[in-house]
């Protein structure tokens, strides 16, 4: 078994409301390998963000409620970490990049100036050398004129250009983890492209474990070694890219891979998954995917299916996964 | 076909859109804008016309621009065989209840104070020729046919789903049965497991009132499927235009090529090459004089920097503006070696 | 004709329906239900005045009743100088706090709306000059301002109303006119433009709606701080002299030496006048707020139902999210077992 990097079991995350407990995360297990990319995918509302703030401590409590077995972190067991403790994991050993680089930079201090603050306070490195590997770290991350640019505000910066920079400010550190959560959601298509690559190029030189958080499932297939798809709180599968474009097992993957179009598609006709994600408060009974899934039987309708593994790693949360062979197994 | 092209819907002849930009001081103008530039093209009756670019490139404002949103600096916009801008105030306003719009985001394009029957009867409301009876029978049926129902007419937007609010959107566009549509990215805005639900509902509604809807978006495979002519735009500009199929089928601007392979392709067994564009899209203030695209594009020339690429057709219904692949024009002054691969910026 | 009356008989009853749904929200809070309450109190105290009040507080000749404690015939006692019963005076003081500050907060509103969505919606010069407007009333001194004003145009009541106006709807309107700017940006309103909405049926129907609640908290909340003005300005004798209000009660008790010979509940009373009416109005400014900002409610709402969460209820729902408890008879791999 390779080097772990994370290991969590069995999260659980509710948030209370007025109405009662909103079920955010429902017992999702994950595992980064030293050096590995995975995507959590899902849509809005489906749990993914939550899942990946509480891998860093970042939901307030109150008011969320968070539940888990084991959080492992690079051979540590951070699961009862102070705040104080966090503190010092965070940005060093582990980073995040967001998805708006405008709301998580500071404006009215020049982005050298922020990225400095990283080495002087992990690194405890002097103004000046903090400087000069601010100005290589923005180097890395393709920015031209780095020592021009450290001076300049966010504000004066592109879209682009201030990913690059709050990419810079992840890997300051080297850190072991990055999570990054829609880390090109705001950005143009060709934009999109460029900041993904240096992610990529990045991740793979230095040898760090990536968890990207998208909905965009484009994102997932340049970035990422391994998928977990997410639904409505729980973990439907999790297959490698490779295996997942080829043959998702979950339907509900399949829809999602279905109603992306693709170049090679030439009806003008696509196919839907009916009906919308269901609200927190109101999940179905049995499977939650069982109201928008064509190959629903009654047993989805009755009980929810567990996670079953599959062939190379794989797992799908169904009853009657979609095999090439066409057999239903493991019930 | 011929009888199509001999009476367009939209015709627009060389517009531009110039936005002024204040500076600090009153009356002293900072520049320009140009958030179109000299744009020209017919769209027929009942096709979909595809605008395809990103942020800036100015398509929000030519779909504005047709629909008589933005008054263009330059150039005339003819609808329905009308010079739109020439109009008096009540034929604009008449000729206007033609065309609709689908926003993109369909919670700020909602009142929240409003409820369904009153989003969607307000462009009736508003041309006050129909009873209270009469709108609401026709509000019925329209959520029908967008695929809501009757016990939905006195709920509120935040009772809905994103998509079903964009349903809420399209009944309210199409309540006065409108010839042009205008679709601002109608589904970037919602979930992926809804797109196709919207886009299908789109062109079933586009058969069954025999549509002619402009479709903007930033995605060129949904512009493949749906799409029967479109143009390509980069800062203001044009860069191809033509069929969908003869675009898809031999793609020629570079720029074209970068946003193709910014697509995905589930077949994860075809390799395809991708072009990564280096730089930022530069601001629509004071843009290149030459070919917009040239400080990004991978096969630009000397001259790409000064001279501006002409659009050329190069095959039926395929138009193209790039040096690259039409050749310099040989009636301008070109200047010392014009055409040696210009060096790309250190941006690594 | 008829159909003329119908509708905007409709249009009232909509309106109403409106606000009756907005008093039951403020009035869903504790604090809404006291600020409710107690400006209801006010209201009929102020309207029932003649009934309620055991005398007439205007009457200066009963000699006989100088400076008399708090008893059962005179509640609050009386004045030292005049001998007029303080609770009447208190009674009737209630009509004149809460006219002026009432009818402020609602000028101002109007005045303050009209205005900033104006500037707002129309902009350009309308705009420019609206807002010079505001920045050169903001920067005059105000009490200075009051003096000179109240001296020139006399101290009738009305005009000391006009002038509260005159000063206060300069804050308003600017906060109205950024909501405006925001307002007009938006999707639903270009939906309107493209359907051949006029600009009026757009200002009427899109924009003044949406600052409603805006328009409510900020009646509320300057109507107290017009009470307190008006008390104010009372105190130092520019209020209208021949109308009886806390703030003269208060001067009077000043000038007519309730201090030195401790005279205690002369100068009470109009400080509970002036408390009440001030808290009450504030609750409900301040519950507005609350609900027209739904962060600040999160941050209390949602922690009390936090610290009120039974715990094991919780941790039923944890272990219904457990395989286990959901497969039930399913025996086949479970979940989380990686290799």
């Amino acid at each position: 078994m390779a080097e772990q990097t994370l290991t969590l079991r069995n999260l659980k995350v509710v948030f209370p409301s007025g109405m009662g407990l909103i079920r955010a995360v429902e017992g999702v297990d994950i595992d980064i390998g030293k050096g590995e990319s995975i995507a959590l995918v899902g849509e809005s509302g489906c749990g993914k963000s939550v899942t990946s703030m509480s891998i860093m401590k970042l939901i307030e409590s109150p008011p969320a409620i968070t539940k888990m077995d084991q959080l492992t972190f690079a051979g540590d067991d951070i699961k009862d970490y102070t705040p104080s403790q966090m503190q010092s994991v965070r940005g060093k050993m582990m980073a995040m990049i967001f998805q708006d680089a405008m709301t998580s930079l500071n404006p009215v201090m020049t982005c050298g100036k922020q990225i400095d603050e990283m080495f002087m306070r992990h690194m405890q490195l002097n103004k000046k050398a903090a400087r000069e590997e601010t100005v290589k770290a923005l180097e890395l991350v393709g920015v031209p004129e780095p020592r021009k640019r450290a001076k300049n505000f966010p504000h004066e910066l592109s879209g682009g250009m201030r990913q690059r920079v709050l990419l810079a400010m992840a890997f300051a550190c080297m850190p072991k983890l990055i999570i990054a959560d829609e880390p090109t959601t705001a950005l143009d298509v060709t934009i999109q492209a460029q900041v993904l690559s240096v992610l990529r190029d990045m991740q793979k030189k230095h040898d760090v474990s990536l968890l990207v958080v998208t909905h965009d499932l484009s994102v997932v297939a340049n970035i990422a070694d391994t998928v977990y798809v997410m639904y409505s709180g729980k973990i439907v599968e999790k297959a490698s890219v490779k295996q997942l474009f080829k043959q998702p097992f979950h339907p509900y993957s399949a829809g999602l891979l279905a109603s992306v179009p693709s170049l090679s598609d030439t009806a003008g006709h696509f196919v839907q998954i009916p009906g919308s994600v269901p609200h927190p408060m109101k999940k179905p009974t049995g499977c939650y995917f069982h109201p928008r899934c064509h190959y629903a039987k009654d047993k989805c309708k009755a009980s929810m299916p567990p996670l079953s593994a599959h062939d190379d790693g794989r797992q799908v949360r169904c009853f009657y996964p979609l095999k090439t062979n066409g057999g239903t197994s493991n019930v | 076909m011929s009888e199509t092209k001999v009476n367009p819907i939209v015709d627009m002849r060389h517009v531009s859109v110039d936005f002024p930009v204040k500076g600090a001081l009153p009356f002293i103008r900072k520049g320009c804008i140009q958030a179109v530039s000299d744009v020209s093209l017919t769209i027929h009756r009942g096709e979909t016309f595809g605008i395809v670019g990103e942020s800036g490139c100015g398509k929000s404002t030519l779909a504005n621009a047709m629909i008589g949103m933005v008054k263009p600096t330059a150039g005339e916009v003819v609808f329905d065989g009308k010079n739109l801008y020439e109009l008096s105030r009540d034929d604009f306003k008449a000729t206007r209840r033609d065309m609709q719009m689908i926003f993109q985001d369909p919670f700020s394009s909602l009142n929240p104070r409003f409820n369904v029957y009153q989003i969607i009867s307000e462009p009736m409301f508003i041309r006050g020729q129909d009873s209270e009876a009469t709108m609401k029978a026709r509000v019925i049926e329209l959520l029908e046919l967008v695929g809501l129902s009757k016990d939905d007419l006195y709920r509120y937007p935040s009772d809905f789903s994103g998509g079903q609010r964009q349903r809420l959107g399209i009944a309210r566009a199409i309540i006065l049965n409108p010839t042009f549509l205008v679709c601002d990215e109608p589904v970037s805005a919602l979930d992926v497991s809804v797109h196709a639900q919207i886009l299908n509902l789109l062109t079933d509604i586009q058969k069954k009132l025999k549509l002619t809807y402009v479709f903007i978006s930033h995605n060129l495979a949904v512009v493949k499927s749906i799409c029967d002519r479109m143009i390509v735009m980069y800062l203001g500009k044009i860069m191809e235009a033509g069929n969908v199929k003869t675009i898809f089928d031999n793609p020629l601007h570079p720029y074209t090529h970068a946003l193709l392979s910014a697509v995905l392709d589930t077949d994860q067994t075809k390799q395809r090459e991708q072009v990564i564009l280096k730089g930022d899209i530069p601001s629509p203030i004071d843009p290149p004089k030459g070919c917009r695209f040239y400080q990004r594009c991978p096969k630009a020339m000397e001259g790409c920097k000064t001279i501006p690429a002409p659009e050329i057709t190069v095959e039926e219904d395929h138009v193209v503006a790039c040096h690259y692949v039409n050749g310099f024009p040989e009636s301008v002054e070109k200047g010392e070696g014009y055409d040696t691969p210009l060096k790309q910026q250190a941006d690594e | 004709m008829k159909a003329v009356l119908k509708s905007i008989g409709r249009f009232f009853l909509k309106r109403f329906k409106g606000i009756r749904r907005f008093i039951k929200r403020v009035w869903a809070h504790r604090q809404g239900k006291i600020g409710l309450t107690m400006v209801t109190f006010l209201v009929i105290v102020a309207v029932f005045a003649p009934w309620i009040a055991p005398f007439d507080p205007y009457d200066v000749a009963e000699r006989t009743t100088k400076g008399l404690p708090p008893s059962t015939t005179h509640l609050l006692g009386t004045t030292i100088n005049t001998g007029q019963d303080i609770f009447s005076m208190l009674v009737y003081g209630t009509r004149v706090s809460l006219i002026v500050g009432v009818s402020s907060g609602v000028l101002i509103a109007i005045v303050g709306s009209v205005l900033g969505v104006m500037a707002g919606y129309i902009g350009g010069a309308v705009d420019s000059f609206i807002m010079r407007l505001v920045d050169v009333l903001l920067v005059i001194p105000t009490l200075p301002l009051v003096i000179v004003l109240t001296n020139v145009l006399g101290r009738d009541f009305w005009i000391i109303i006009l002038i509260f106006v005159a000063i206060g709807w300069t804050g308003l309107s600017r906060t109205i006119r950024s909501l405006v700017l925001v307002l007009k940006n938006s999707n639903y309103v270009k939906a309107a433009e493209l359907s051949g909405a006029s600009r009026f049926h757009i200002m009427i129907r899109h924009i003044l709606p949406g600052t409603s609640h805006l328009l409510i908290m900020s009646t509320a909340l300057s109507s107290a701080g017009i009470m307190v003005a008006e008390a104010g300005l009372s105190f130092l004798g520019l209020g209208d002299p021949t109308a009886i209000s806390w703030g003269k009660m208060l001067a009077d008790a000043q000038s007519g030496g309730a201090l030195l010979f401790g005279a205690w509940w002369w100068i009470i009373a109009p400080g509970i006048g002036i408390f009440m009416a001030v808290f009450a109005f504030m609750r409900i400014g301040i519950v507005v707020e609350e609900i027209l900002n739904p962060r600040m409610k999160q941050s209390s709402g949602v922690y009390k139902i936090f610290k009120n969460l039974n715990s094991s209820y919780v941790e039923d729902v944890f272990n219904s999210m457990d395989e286990h408890a959901q497969i039930g008879e399913a025996s086949s791999a479970k979940g989380g077992a990686h290799g």
